[in-house]
Formats: C-alpha cells, structure tokens, sequence
C-alpha cells in the first residue's frame, strides 16, 4: 500500500528523502514557504564569503595545508584516536568512542543521569542532531534547552536544520516572530531582530545560570593535546563549555587532527567560507577540563569539574574505506558548499538535505551515516562545479554526488531500463551504468543528437508535434514545457567538411598562404555544438580565420559530460579517453585545443584527472588540461600575445546590434577560470558590458529539462532574469551567453535571442569583397 | 596583506578591530590613565575587574576603585555585571581579535557574562594572523598551551533576520591598547 502523502506544509514530513516523492513534495514545500528567506540569506553568506576569502592573500596556500593536514590525519584515524583518549584521559577527561547513534546517546544520557543532571543546555551540534541525542536525553526526563538561537527556534518549531551552519536560515524576521507569539503567548513586542533576540537572551539566560551540564560539538580536536576548537558568534558555547561544571563534547570521529599546531590553517578558512568573517565572534581553543572555578553554581560548594570527550563513528569508518566517500571525511562544514550553490540558495537544506546533513556534501554524509537512499536528494547537484572551488579543503563535490547517483541509478534500474543500459553502454563493459530511462536518454545526447541530425528535419517536425513530447515526458521525463534545441543539418563537422555549402564559411577570406600563421588550433566538435548549435563553431571558426590562425575542425566526439551528470560514471570514462585520445593526435601536430562549450572545457580541466585515473590517463589529462581554452580566452590571448587591438579590429561602435551587452558566462566557466577573458576582450572591443552576478543559470545542462526540476530550475532563473531587467533599465542590451544551457534558460525565460560572443564578433569580420587590410598574422 | 605591510600591526589592528564593531583606544600604561578609559566609556553599574594574567595586577588597581566595582564572585553579582575589565594576552592583526585567557581567574566569566567587555591589550603582543599564536617561537608559545578565546567584535547572530549585536555574550567590547 503507498504511504499517505506527508503534509506538504511540515518539513519534518519531508525529511527522510528515500523515496523521490518525498524529494518532490520538499522542494513544492520549500519553493512556496522558505524560498524567500533562504536565498536573501544565503545569497549574502555567499557575498561575503567571496570578500573574505579575496581578503586572505594567501589562500590558495591555506587550502592546500588544510587538505594536507585532513588526507593524513583520515588516513591515521586509528592511531590519532588512540592518542587523544591517552590526551584526554591525562588530562583528567574521559574518552568515550561510540560506533553508533545508540551507544553515543546511551553513553551520554548515563553521564547525566550519574551525575544527577536536570537541565542540559546545548551548543550547536550536527554530531548530536545526527544521532538524535536530544529525544533520548528527554526520554530521560532531562530538560534540554538548545541555546544556540537558530537551534533554539528549530526546537520550538520542531524542524530539522536547513543549513550546516545556520540552521533556521529558511526563517525570515517575520515567521519567527509569528512562531514565538504562538508559542511562548506573549504580550511583549517582537517585532525587530533585537527584541526577538532580546527575547530569546531573557529566556536563555535563566536556563544557562541553572543548567547542570553542557553538552557542545567540537569544530576541530588535536589528538597531542586533547584540545578542542568551538568557533560560535553568540556565546552559548562558551556558556555552555563555562558555566556548568559537567561539560560533554560530541564530534565525529573525523574532527580529530594529529595535533593542536594543525589548527593554524583552518580558524581563518572556516570564518571565511562559512559566514564570511576574518573570524567569527568566538572562536575557543581549550583543552578541557577547564580550571576556572565554577562560580555559578546551585550549591555553595564548588563542585569538581567533569569533561567527556564523546566521539561517533556511526559509519564514519566505513566511508573512510569507500574509494570515493572518504573525501567528505574532510570536510571542515563550512557551508560554502551550499552558500554557492544556485539550487541550495533556491530551496534551502530542507529540500537540498536529509534529516541533518544538507546542500552538495549532505548527499555523502547521508549516504555515510544513514543509508544510501537518504541521500537521494543529491539529485540537486547539477554539477555547476561551483562549489569546487569554493570548498575550502577542495573536496570535489560533485564528483561525490555523481557517485551516488550512479549507486542509486543502478537500485532504481527497472527491467527494461537494465535492457537500455546494456545497448547503451557505449563501449563500456561495466556493468556499474545501469540507469533508469531518464538517466539513459539524458546520458547519451550524443546518440540522439547524431540520429537526430541524420534524420533532420523530420526529428525536428518530431520534436515539435504536441504527441511526441508529450511521450518524451512520460518515458524518459523531458518537460514538455521545454524546447530541446532542434538538430542542426548539416553539423558543424559537415559544414567544415564542405565549406562552400556553408554560407557562414564562405564569406570568409581564407588565410594568406605566404604567411606563416601565428597560432595552431583545432576546434573541438563538441556534440552539443556539433549537433545543436554548430553556428557558434562556424562563428568561432570566421572570427579565427579573419585574424590569420591557422584552424581546422576536429571529428566530433562525445567527451563524457552528459554520462558523467547522469551518474554514468563508467560511460563517461569510455568517453573521455576517446576523447582524449583523439585530441592528443592534434597537440602532437602542434595545435591548440579550442572548446565552445565550457561544460566540455570543463571536462578537460577538472573530471578528467577522475575519470583517465590511471597512469597513462593522467597523462592524458594533464597535456589536454594545458593545451585545451576556451574560444575567447584564445582569442584574447592570441591578440594580446602579438599586440592585435580588438578595438581596430572588432570595434563595437560600428556593431549592427548595437554597443551595449548583457554578458553571462557560464557555471563552469567561472570555475575553470575562463570567463573572465570574455568580459576583457568585448570591453576593449568597446563593448558596454553588464555582467549577471549569478552562480549559475539554474538550466545547468540537463537538469532543467527533466520534468520533476522544471518549476525549481525556472525559480532558479529568476534572480538572471531580473538581473537583466535591472540592466536594462536605461535601455534594451544584446544578451551574450557562452553555454548552450544558459542560453535555452535566457531564451526561455525572457524570450529573446541570445548570442555566443563569437557570434556578436563575427558580424564585424569584414566581407571578403570589402576587406583589404592584409592577413592579421602579419603583424606578429 | 599589500596595506598591513605598511602599516604598523597597532595600526592594521585598530582597523579591522573596529570593522569587527569593536571600539579601540590607545593609551598609556598607567593605572591612573587606564583607570580613566574605562572610566570615560563604560556604562555605570556593577563592575568586575579580572586578576590579569600578562599585565602587572597593579596596572589594574585603580579600576579596582571605580565607582561600581566589586569584589563579590556570587553568581548573582556576576550575572548582573555591567562591565567586566580583563586583560587581553595578544591581539590579532589581519582579524582584529584579542586572545582572552578564559582559564585564569574570572577572566573567563568577565569577558562572558558583561554587557560591556574592555580588554586592555599589550601593543607588543599584536600578531599578524590567528595562525600565529600556533607557533612555538610566537609569544612563547603561549598559545599552543592556554585555554584562550578569540574575541572577534561584540557577541552577535544573524539568526532572528537582521544583524544584532549583543546575545549571550558582551553587547560591547571596548579595547584598551597600551
Ligand atoms: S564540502 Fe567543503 S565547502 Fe562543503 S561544507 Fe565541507 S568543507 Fe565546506
């Protein structure tokens, strides 16, 4: 019998993701209730992450210690633990390892119940959240009172944590005042952040003057010394760790670091990735028991102070053997993982998440520390990859979710799926990729993209007709509110091979053979563009040509992106040797790689150091990484390398469409490092440039096209789309955007044309009739 | 930091202290002068001065005889403390924190359970960055071995919406520099 629908109204219904229409009635709920203040508040813990980090001049350097310091002290997790409990027990604390959630809150409750303890208050903890301490303590019939203010109005509601760090960040001003008027049925007037908080301060202030115990996480724990970091704001975990004289600390496993030196890096890297502080308020280094008299006590006699170290494996040494998993044992929960996240900043951690852990690393520490179907959420990973970048101990993120997409893929393969999955495994004899349908059809485009060019126009009168995308949708889940770009005829590779049929070639004067070309390339005949969109390639390939490079069109070939987003890791490992391959044969002949769609660049510079794992395909990766850019970061580099000035050249006041632009590069763009190129050469150009300040455009590849997402990936769009519209205040602008997603997104939303830049350029190369200026390479 | 190589540590702490909304003074080392500061910027109302831990105590003695100022240790007395007076053993340049010795004395509870926290910080113990005080050769290593906290601005939370200053720690925090 199917279980009754969960009330869509109530988080906690919708906590547990095991079941995709759990996932689905989470994200209706968080798009209708949180929505607003999720992303207000995300979208500024994001702000201020990128001004702190910019302000931490060696940050790279830090990152790299903090990575260093969390790979080796994962490795040696057995022997630093031995080593801490010989610390704290030294030091006069007790040492308590739990395997699980019940032996860590059995364990935990015995200590207050020995103790006599009444009243608990409790500093932030996911550790304690995770393994539900709180509902044993009560079943106690101890009082707990979570002190910290956002945990404080979670417990008065009674919801799990939307955020790592902030977790009533789905909260605006408004809702917590209603919640406390209903609640605490009060005259008082709450109706500013400092009377709520005021509020809250009176009500705490009491419980923490009469606790008889504090229990708190631990942000880092050096095993030399049994010292522990608690980095707070607001004071309750140093109250909580103070006051009482029975302090109990609970962390995962993976906190401990070899020693208390190692902490040094990592203080500015969490302020600064979290909430975007040089440091945050507090930040406490102590190795507990304290000394300090405890002076707020109930009795005249001041009692002995009391320290429990609790630590919780709870999967932890399980994920540390998963050849993939163990990454996110470095985690640091920083949060910026989720803060970057367009997706995250869209729903917040009660869609994006499970019952503790949320955003782009709570799918694997679900995974870890509950089962592999709580962490269905991951599906909103689109794989933007901007969080790579971001993550302060470069966990690859995404990675870690393509990974559990392809586990939960191959649990969800039905009958027939598992048929598909055999024809369409392209060469790789994994039996891994099996997948649903969805999975499938999204997976291999580079199939449909070649059918459906071949057998143009009829595919696109197909795609068209209201019956065949209303199958689409039923079989492989493609909305059919979305147009998929109609298949080009001829491709890109056609239209190379036989130039005086493309029109778009034709006009262009080929290089002077008497001058030694400049520049070597090959443009990548990516499917996307190849099949959908090849009049960005024909543009590049006018623009190129008018400047004297000397470029040829490669074979296409699928370069793994569509596999890889689907969780069809083994596919898109057949698919980027190929690739590799292939390409290589054009750096040995001494030409650069150019790539027109920054998902593939993006393959290039970051998936394929996973994906070519061997030795031989590091290798691969590494030449294709250094030979292989994006089409305007070539192009820029090449005019600047031999003094070529785009403004004589592509000089914007003589543009048919105009000199104002709105720009938007691409998610992965930004990651790899290649949009900035874009926006300097269309500025020298003479080009006025307004630029989108979004992470991504919410379409991420294939993410938006799928049924279930559409709504979430158009509520995505918006914050683009008024972006533009505050752009175009003074006046209309031509929209310029390097994805092919990106671009069916601003299409979609605002219904307009929108331009690959060199596109925007290629209409001021001049008609060969008119052009009488020599071959630009003869300037070099 | 291009600016803080330029600038003196006191300078480029005074800085990024008060972009963290604390206030910063430099004055004199003297009991009287001391005395005074507080004097001129504290509220009226209960006042504790903490047993310093770097700092000569009789730097503090004056502040011992300010109107307000008491001796009582009751956890009544403590909860109502308007201003808590400590003694800060370092002070961070690029953060614009104080190091706080929470394990020595009441410096601890003073610095946690005042409205109004000042922290007198020794100008020669302002380190660069927080990494620092993890380093054998800086301040003696003192902050590989103390129970300390960085105290970054007053006591905050975003989480009733806007920012508010002031939770369950000091509303203020006031940094003598001397
Ligand atoms: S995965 Fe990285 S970015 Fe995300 S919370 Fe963990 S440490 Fe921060």
């Amino acid at each position: 019998m199917p279980a009754p629908a969960p009330a869509p109204e109530s988080p906690r219904a919708v906590a547990n993701k095991s079941s995709k229409r759990t996932l689905l009635a989470a994200i209706k709920m968080a798009l209708r209730i949180e929505s607003s203040a999720v992303r207000h508040n995300t979208q500024t813990f994001n702000r201020n992450r990128y001004s702190a980090t910019g302000a931490l001049s060696d940050y790279d350097r830090l990152k790299d210690r903090a990575r260093a310091i969390k790979e080796r002290a994962i490795a040696n997790i057995p022997e630093l633990l031995a080593t801490l409990e010989a610390s704290v027990t030294q030091n006069g604390g007790h040492f308590f390892l739990a395997k699980d959630a019940a032996e860590a809150t059995r364990y935990i409750a015995d200590v207050c119940s020995r103790a006599g303890v009444r009243l608990v208050v409790k500093g932030k903890s996911m550790t304690s959240e995770e393994v539900g301490l709180n509902r044993v303590l009560q079943a106690r019939g101890i009082e707990v009172a979570e002190t910290d203010l956002a945990e404080f109005i979670l417990q008065v509601a009674d919801e799990q944590p939307s955020h790592i760090i902030a977790p009533a960040i789905h909260y605006s001003r408004e809702r917590i005042t209603a919640l406390f008027k209903s609640r605490f049925k009060t005259d008082l007037p709450l109706d500013s952040g400092e009377e709520l908080t005021r509020f809250a301060r009176e009500h705490l202030r009491q419980k923490f003057l009469a606790a008889d115990a504090g229990i708190s996480g631990a942000n880092l724990i050096a095993a030399d010394s049994g010292s522990i970091v608690l980095v707070e704001s607001e004071g309750n975990i140093r109250m909580t760790s103070l006051l009482p004289p029975l302090h109990i600390a609970i962390a995962g496993v993976e906190k401990v670091l070899p020693s208390r030196a190692d902490f040094a890096p990592f203080l500015e890297l969490l302020a600064a990735s979290g909430t975007g502080q040089k440091l945050s308020s507090y930040t406490s280094i102590i190795t507990p028991p304290l000394h300090a008299v405890p002076v707020l006590t109930n009795s005249d006699a001041a009692p002995r102070r009391e320290f429990h170290l609790v630590l919780v494996d709870n999967g932890r040494m399980t994920m540390r053997q998963d050849p993939v998993l163990h990454e996110a044992l470095y985690c640091i929960r920083c949060s910026a993982c989720l803060n970057s996240c367009a997706n995250f900043q869209t729903v917040g951690g009660h869609a994006f998440g499970g019952e503790t852990y949320s955003g782009g690393i709570g799918g694997s520490w679900e995974a870890g520390t509950r089962s592999l179907d709580a962490a269905r959420f991951n599906e909103l990973c689109t794989g933007c990859s901007r969080c790579v970048s971001q993550c302060p101990v470069r966990i690859d993120v995404p990675f870690l979710n393509s990974t559990l997409r392809q586990r939960l893929n191959r649990r969800d393969a039905g009958k027939i799926a598992q048929l598909f999955s055999t024809v369409l495994a392209d060469g790789s004899r994994d039996p891994v990729d099996a997948a649903p349908l969805q999975k499938l059809f999204f997976g291999r485009y580079d199939l449909f993209g070649k059918w459906g060019s071949l057998l143009a126009p009829l595919s696109n009168w197909l795609n068209a007709i209201p019956l065949t995308r209303s199958l689409m949708e039923k079989f492989v889940g493609l909305d059919r509110r979305r147009e998929l770009p109609p298949f080009a005829k001829p491709t890109l590779v056609e239209a190379w091979r036989q130039p005086p049929a493309s029109p778009a070639l034709a006009a262009v004067e080929p290089p002077s053979t008497a001058v030694q070309p400049a520049a070597r390339a090959v443009l990548f005949a990516d499917i996307f563009t190849n099949y959908g969109s090849p009049s960005r390639g024909l543009a590049t390939l006018k623009v190129f040509q008018s400047l004297g490079i000397d470029v040829v069109v490669s074979e296409t070939c699928a370069d793994g992106r569509a596999p890889l987003s689907q969780g069809l890791i083994a596919i898109a490992a057949e698919q980027a040797r190929r690739t590799a391959e292939l390409l290589r044969r054009y750096i040995k002949d001494d030409r650069d790689i150019v790539v027109i769609e920054p998902s593939v660049l993006a393959m290039f510079h970051l998936d394929y150091r996973r994906l070519l794992a061997d030795a031989e395909g590091q290798l691969l990766f590494q030449i294709l990484r250094d030979h292989s850019f994006d089409a305007m970061e070539y192009l820029w580099s090449f005019m600047q390398g031999v003094g070529l000035n785009p403004a004589m050249l592509f000089p914007a006041s003589r543009h048919p469409l105009g000199t104002r632009l709105f720009y938007h590069s691409h998610c992965q763009q930004k990651t790899v490092g290649s949009a900035l190129a874009t926006e300097a050469l269309l500025r020298a150009a003479g080009f006025d440039v307004a630029t989108s300040r979004v992470e991504c455009c919410g379409m991420a590849g294939s993410f938006g096209y799928k049924k279930e997402y559409y709504d979430l990936s158009m509520a995505v769009g918006q914050d683009l789309f008024q972006q533009v519209a505050e752009a175009e205040a003074d006046g209309p602008r031509v929209l310029v955007a390097t994805g092919t997603s990106c671009h069916e997104q601003l299409a979609a939303g605002l219904k307009r044309n929108v331009l690959y830049p060199t596109e925007l350029l290629a209409a001021l190369v001049p008609k060969p009739e008119s052009q009488n200026r020599k071959p630009a390479a003869s300037h070099a | 930091m291009p600016q803080s190589a330029s600038m003196s540590l006191v300078d480029a702490f005074e800085k990024s202290a008060t972009a963290a909304a604390a206030t910063v003074e430099r004055v004199a080392r003297d009991p009287e002068q001391i005395a005074a500061a507080v004097a001129r910027i504290a509220p009226a109302g209960p006042l504790a001065v903490a047993e310093p831990l770097y700092l000569p105590t009789k730097l503090f003695d004056a502040c011992r005889h300010l109107a307000g100022a008491f001796d009582a240790r009751s956890r009544k007395a403590m909860d109502d403390c308007a201003v808590g007076v400590t003694d800060a053993f370092a002070g961070v340049a690029h953060s614009g924190s104080i190091c706080v010795c929470i394990d020595h004395d009441y410096a601890g509870y003073v610095s946690l359970l005042s409205r109004f926290h000042v922290a007198v910080l020794p100008a020669e113990n302002i380190v660069e960055r927080p990494g620092d005080l993890f380093r054998l050769d800086c301040l003696n290593g003192d902050g590989l071995r103390r129970n300390f906290v960085f105290i970054t601005g007053p006591s905050a939370t975003a989480d009733m919406g806007p920012l508010v200053r002031g939770v369950h720690g000091p509303h203020r925090l006031h940094v003598i520099v001397v």
